[in-house]
């Protein structure tokens, strides 16, 4: 049973007269415990489905359903508590959050679960921990470098244990150096704590970190340079390759 | 609402940290909006409370019929007194003495013997009133707060007289000279009157003043009756003796009648809480939106995080609350410590600005309306944005 399926997606953005369709039929499954890289020319699409996938973007038509729940089909308020269960998100600048601390950041999608402080406070020490950041959990955003706070980032995106992972060239601004950490820690995070990872990148060899490379060209999707096709069966069949 | 995961308080409090010199603009830009409000309102509760305090139903004055509303102008025959008291029954007795204050009323020049200057050429218009003893038995909210009841050549002091004459306190301190209408009086005693226009005047022996004055005749009569109904009889000997050209009226009548020519200001006074409160709106709704434009792609990450909207519209109307509350407290305290108690001169007297419970009331409530009104809307347009496009937002 696929984790993430996505199935005959089209987004359009109506521009004046012409309308754009950087996703025009995309379908594609994502098993539990996958590690897939999302690759393609600036502007393909690669953001806008990966947001899609993430629930913070709608579809012009098509389906997403993740762990069962058809994801296209919930009201706003729903999709809000659907993502604080299910989505770790890393942004391509972290995005954390300036007033609060390292282990704020981090602590903040639990206030969002049924969870007891005693709990949050374990799961956040273990979060902190998986992205040696233990030493750093009372300074602020501003006083941390830049490879330092995507880590708190992406820390903020495990905490929750969520479904799926979902990174946006989550190495875009950083050095190479740092981005080899980074790429690590990502590895690291779907092979030792089996999350399910999905990663926008433009950099051909963070892509060939994951095990399964996409390509997005002119709206579709492509594997291995061949099209994930639109039926079902066939998709299926193709991911195993 | 409350079933929803909220952001944490500190959240809200670190974000007023944030930029701290807007901040503290902003703090004294509602500080200020709701200490004006705080004074006007204490204007308008203070000239209430001077026109409120008096009226006793049971109470009826006795006037000139040609005066008008005006007691300075009335005056009628020194025998009034001793023929209502034998004419009209139910009229308040105890231990035989008859509840009916005779006075004498005028508003004159009044110098003190400490009075500036300053003070002595720019007013020093006062308000005398001669009375005998029976005149606290029917004024009954006038009480001496310090000193004796004036016995020949003194006067006692209401504890505005000072302000109506635009001199200090200490220069109506017992014992000190006041002079008016070519004699001198001693002070010996103030009192006070539940913060009705009485504590504005000065009180002398009535046969004194009326020596004084050359005059035989008084201005009005307060006569205290058993019972409300007793003011009817009042007015029907005030009808039968036409020769006396006498009206009378119930001393809450009266006072309804000046608190319905007051009315005007009063209105004033909140149409000008309206538009201070309305002006602190908008000053708040700029900073509010300045505070959230810089904001925008943060509330965006809370949103992708599963923050709810209204979450995020609370947090952020917390903000702004917790700035106008703190305005609200500076303000109420530079209220209570500088504001209150401040007194206001009036042509009918003196009363003080009175910041009471309804005065913070309204200043909270205006602050809380501050805070609310202010962070919705900007809060609300930021909350528009689709979250993909916010995200991206610098
Ligand atoms: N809000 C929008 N309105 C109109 N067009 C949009 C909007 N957002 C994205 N697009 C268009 O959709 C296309 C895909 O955008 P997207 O951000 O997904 O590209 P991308 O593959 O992530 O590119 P990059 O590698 O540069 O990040 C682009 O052509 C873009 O111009
Ligand atoms: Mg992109």
């Amino acid at each position: 049973m696929p984790l993430v399926e996505v199935h005959n997606v089209v987004k359009e953005y109506a521009n004046g007269e012409e309308t754009i369709r950087p996703l025009d039929g995309v379908s594609l499954t994502v098993d539990q415990g996958d590690y897939v890289s999302l690759m393609g020319a600036s502007g393909s699409g690669k953001s806008t489905l990966l947001n899609l996938i993430a629930g913070i973007d709608q579809a012009t038509s098509g389906e997403i359903v993740v762990a069962d729940t058809d994801i296209t089909k919930l009201s706003r308020g729903k999709l809000a508590d659907w993502r604080a269960r299910h989505i770790g998100y890393v942004f391509q600048t972290h995005n954390l959050i300036p007033v609060l601390t390292a282990y704020e950041n981090v602590e903040l999608p639990l206030l969002l679960l049924p969870m007891s402080s005693a709990e949050r406070r374990k799961r956040v020490g273990i979060a902190m921990e998986a992205v040696d950041l233990t030493s750093r959990a009372s300074h602020y955003p501003r006083q941390m470098s830049g490879g330092q706070e995507q880590r708190v980032g992406i820390a903020r995106a495990i905490v929750a244990n969520p479904t799926v992972v979902v990174a946006d060239e989550p190495t875009g601004s950083l050095d190479d150096e740092t981005t080899e950490q980074i790429l690590t820690l990502l590895s690291r995070i779907n092979t030792e704590l089996g999350m399910t990872l999905l990663m926008v990148t433009h950099d051909a060899d963070a892509g060939s970190r994951a095990r399964r490379k996409i390509r997005l060209e002119r709206g579709r999707l492509l594997e291995n340079g061949k099209p994930v096709s639109l039926v079902k069966g066939q998709t299926a069949q193709l991911h195993t390759a | 609402m409350l079933g929803q995961k909220l952001l944490p308080w500190d959240y809200g409090v670190r974000n007023l940290f944030r930029r701290p010199s807007r901040s503290v603009l902003t703090l004294g830009g509602l500080t200020i909006v709701v200490l004006l409000v705080l004074v006007v309102v204490g204007f308008i509760r203070g000239l209430e409370k001077s026109l409120a305090a008096t009226g006793n139903p049971n109470v009826v004055l006795v006037y000139a019929l040609s005066s008008g509303a005006d007691i300075e102008n009335s005056s009628i025959p020194g025998r009034s007194p001793s023929l209502l008291a034998a004419s009209v029954d139910g009229v308040r007795r105890r231990h035989g003495v008859e509840y009916v204050s005779p006075e004498l009323y005028l508003a004159t020049r009044i110098t003190a013997s400490g009075m500036s200057e300053d003070a002595l050429s720019q007013g020093g218009m006062g308000l005398v009133r001669g009375v005998t003893t029976a005149a606290p038995l029917v004024r009954d909210k006038v009480q001496l707060l310090e000193g004796a009841w004036p016995q020949s050549g003194e006067v006692i002091v209401g504890r505005l007289a000072h302000s109506k004459l635009g001199a200090e306190e200490e220069d109506l301190a017992i014992g000190q000279q006041v002079s008016f209408d070519g004699q001198s009086w001693t002070i010996s005693g103030t009192f006070v009157a539940a913060g009705s226009a009485f504590e504005s005047e000065i009180w002398a022996p009535l046969a004194d003043l009326q020596t004084a004055l050359k005059r035989q005749d008084l201005s009005m009569l307060a006569v205290a009756m058993d019972s409300p109904e007793g003011v009817a009889d009042v007015d029907l000997f005030c009808r039968e003796r036409i020769d006396l050209e006498l009206k009378a009226v119930s001393e809450s009548g009266y006072y309804a009648a000046l608190q319905k020519h007051y009315k005007p200001v009063r209105m004033l006074g909140w149409v000008v809480v309206v538009l201070v409160a309305g002006s602190g709106i908008f000053a708040g709704l700029n900073t509010m939106y300045g505070a959230v434009v810089g904001r925008v792609r943060e509330l965006a990450t809370l949103q992708a995080l599963g923050f709810r909207r209204r979450a995020i519209l609370l947090t952020l109307v917390q903000e702004a609350t917790l700035l106008a509350c703190a305005g609200a407290l500076v303000a109420c305290l530079i209220g209570l410590l500088l504001v209150d108690g401040t007194a206001v001169r009036f042509t009918m007297g003196a009363f003080m600005l009175s910041v009471d419970s309804v005065g913070i009331a309204v200043a909270c409530g205006v602050a809380a309306l501050l805070g609310v009104v202010g962070a919705l809307p900007p809060a609300i347009k930021a909350m528009r944005l689709p979250i993909v496009e916010a995200i991206k937002a610098i």
